[in-house]
């Protein structure tokens, strides 16, 4: 931020008032959504979001980029009273301004150019990876759970202060990053409308045995815990090809497990996170009508929990070998088809493991794009293979003037409370939005 | 509306037929062929960049217009040319990018950043009789600006006429088979190529099914740094009564286009 500041004292002097404004641009996103549990018969939320970005033109094609985002929410019910953030580094955490508001600063980011050296300085979101709505690659920011994945990713993707370097490499390009932010997934409170509750996710406890939460033991050294990373990537042959490494904590805790017997057993459950080596890969072609595209990840030290309360510390270490591949059709005029196969293979697998050795979810979306684009109807579909349950999407939106786009969809989870959707098979939902850009 | 509407057809129909009958004679003695003025489109010069800006109005049967605010980039690297788009204006589409790499002799790479996903897509080029971002140009279309597909068209000249009081000849381009008919969406062309300046002043497009489908106009032509240079084209949709407004201005070919422009990472970045 010195870089930033000085850049822009130092062309501000040069340049007069007047002049200066016509390199600032304001624009904003106000946006209205009302969710109504459909099975439950009760409102989910009346939110209002109110997205202002800054966009300054610094000399040298220098740019720097302020968004900032108020949200408000009538019924407070997916994130009830007033969250913890626990997971959140002091710099990246909401102001809370009661119990039904917040506000944030979502990005705040300085570009130049460095020789041939592109930086990009400030809190950001890194997007890695092909595939659409399941995440392999796609970890380098974390996730806010409040409505599960039903936000769209751009606003759930936490950002973090990232130092983000892009140097080319003949035709290839490198990029660096180096994130000091000790941010991880925002998981939603025990009370709140979207809380985990699948044994997928949440320890087993016994009936009547106690329960002692540890705080979450999260990592604070600045540099020795900062993640980081860096991509290879390069259009060859007709084929975009990338190669992935990043060094990081993974965003969810390893919930620890210790069970005290005596006349009052109780468990205690330590959360903390744990490092992980990610190597992976990404490719992408157009052939004929279809676009194929895969991701591909090796991650190392990923813990996963067990079924038993006579494990020693509940939980199981093991590598896990995953990868997408995604298959897109346009070949009928305004139409669109995409299917995703998404694999998970544990290579440390122990009976026990609450879950399977090989964790399968399907994607399928239908898109149709109606009076010039201006009307559009999809559906997707979310299928996990192992716990037969899943997610149906459907969503209609309208462009009704240049700036102001309706919407309205329904969220519809399906399958046993046990699996990753299906324990929100009582949060089925209409949504309808409206969205004013300015 | 229906019987309105095929009235339109036969109207639209009867009069190019009866104007290429006229001529054909004529046409096939002393006019040049077709392919010769096809490739007299093609060698007309271009720049080797350009940079431009571009209003898109689009406006339905009913009165109802949007705008879009662009700014677009095109370089040739030999016969390899290379288009960028960024979109300026209105908030909701503000950021889209895209990116095509249109090779004389294979497929095209096409790639689109929409920024709601923070992802470039890579997009199927064989899509290129879709609709380009809600307008009445094809991807196509945009993709060949004011020249033509030389290789996907048997070309045939029919006549001469006057377009915007300019003196121009009538070609006819079918497709060379009906998988390319399918992927452009069109079964016949009629192109109206200024014979001074080599530039198409108006075409006429008819669908895969033999209905008139749309005209494009090619207007306000004028030298821009020794470039002929349209500044208005317009599209009527005969079927949906849509119709489309691109105004160019700033066209600059002498300032350099940098190859970093034609990129994934400025499609990213934006401009």
């Amino acid at each position: 931020m010195i870089f930033c500041s000085l850049s822009f004292s130092a062309w501000a002097n040069e340049t007069g008032t007047e002049t200066i404004a016509s390199y600032i641009e304001y624009s904003a996103v106000l946006e209205t959504q009302w969710a109504y549990g459909v099975t439950k018969k009760s409102n989910q939320k009346l939110q209002f979001i109110y997205e202002p970005e800054i966009n300054v033109e610094l000399p040298n094609n220098h740019k720097l980029t302020v968004i900032g985002r108020l949200r408000g929410d009538i019924y407070d019910k997916l994130e009830p009273g007033s969250p913890s953030q626990a997971e959140i580094s002091p710099m990246s955490r909401r102001g809370l301004i009661g119990n039904h508001t917040d506000m944030a600063l979502r990005e705040f980011y300085y570009e130049a150019t460095v020789g041939e050296t592109y930086l990009t300085l400030g809190k950001q979101q890194i997007v890695w990876g092909q595939a659409d709505g399941l995440k392999l690659l796609d970890v380098v920011n974390p996730q806010d759970f409040r409505e599960f994945i039903l936000d769209d990713f751009s606003r759930s993707r936490i950002p973090l202060w990232t130092v983000n370097t892009e140097i080319p490499i003949n035709d290839a390009m490198l990029q660096l990053i180096w994130m000091p932010d000790q941010t991880y997934h925002a998981l939603p409170e025990s009370n709140s409308l979207y809380a985990f509750h699948s044994p997928l996710l949440v320890p087993n406890v016994p009936p009547g045995v106690n329960v002692n939460l540890q705080p979450i033991d999260k990592p604070n050294n600045f540099f020795a815990d900062a993640d980081y990373g860096a991509r290879l990537s390069q259009f060859v042959g007709g084929w975009d090809v990338t190669l992935n490494y990043l060094y990081h904590y993974n965003d969810n805790p390893v919930l620890f497990r210790h069970l005290t017997s005596g006349s009052e057993p109780a468990v205690t459950i330590t959360p903390r996170y744990e490092r992980s080596h990610l190597i992976g890969g990404t490719f992408s072609n157009a052939l004929g009508d279809f676009v194929l595209r895969g991701e591909v990840g090796y991650s190392t030290d990923r813990y996963f929990m067990v079924k038993g309360i006579d494990d020693r510390n509940g939980v199981n270490k093991s590598d896990e070998f995953a990868y997408v591949f995604g298959l897109d059709w346009s070949g009928m005029t305004d139409t669109f088809f995409s299917a995703q196969l998404f694999q998970s293979n544990l290579i440390n697998h122990h009976p026990e493991l609450v879950r399977d050795k090989v964790d399968t979810t399907l994607t399928f979306l239908a898109r149709r794009n109606f009076i010039n684009d201006t009307l559009v109807a999809e559906v997707l579909l979310i299928h996990s293979t192992n716990n037969s349950d899943g997610l149906i999407r459907p969503k209609v939106s309208y462009e009704w003037h240049d700036n102001i786009k309706v919407w309205m969809g329904m969220d519809i989870f399906y399958g046993n409370q046990t699996g990753l959707f299906g324990q929100f098979a009582k949060n089925d939902r209409l949504v309808v939005g409206v969205i004013w850009g300015m | 509306m229906k019987l309105k509407q095929n009235l339109f057809n036969q109207f639209f129909v009867i009069s190019v037929s009866a104007f290429i009958l006229t001529n054909t004679a004529l046409a096939e003695t002393i006019l040049p062929s077709g392919l010769e003025i096809a490739q007299q489109v093609n060698a007309r010069n271009e720049g080797a960049s350009v940079s431009r800006n571009l209003i898109m109005e689009m406006v339905d049967r009913r009165g109802k217009k949007r705008v879009r605010e662009t700014r677009g980039f095109r370089k040739y690297y030999g016969e390899e040319k290379r288009t960028m788009i960024f979109y300026l204006q209105p908030k909701n589409v503000r950021k889209t990018a895209f990116l095509t790499y249109d090779y004389p002799q294979a497929d095209d790479d096409q790639w689109l950043y929409l920024p709601a996903m923070r992802k470039v897509r890579r997009i199927s080029s064989s899509d290129r009789g879709d609709y380009f971002l809600g307008t009445d140009f094809t991807y196509e279309d945009i993709k060949k600006e004011s020249k033509v597909g030389i290789e996907d068209y048997h070309w045939k000249t029919v006549g001469e006429e006057a377009i915007d009081g300019h003196h121009s000849y009538v070609v006819e381009a079918t497709p060379i088979n009906d998988d390319v008919a399918q992927e452009l969406g069109y079964s016949t062309v009629i192109y109206h190529v200024d014979s001074d300046i080599w530039m198409v002043r108006q075409s006429d497009h008819w669908d895969i099914r033999d209905n008139a489908l749309k005209t494009i106009n090619f207007r306000d032509i004028r030298l821009v740094q020794d470039i002929w240079s349209a500044h208005i084209l317009e599209v009527n949709n005969h079927k949906t009564g849509h119709h489309t407004r691109f105004l160019f201005s700033d066209i600059d070919y002498s300032t350099e286009v940098t190859d970093g422009i034609f990129t994934q990472q400025s499609l990213r970045r934006g401009l």
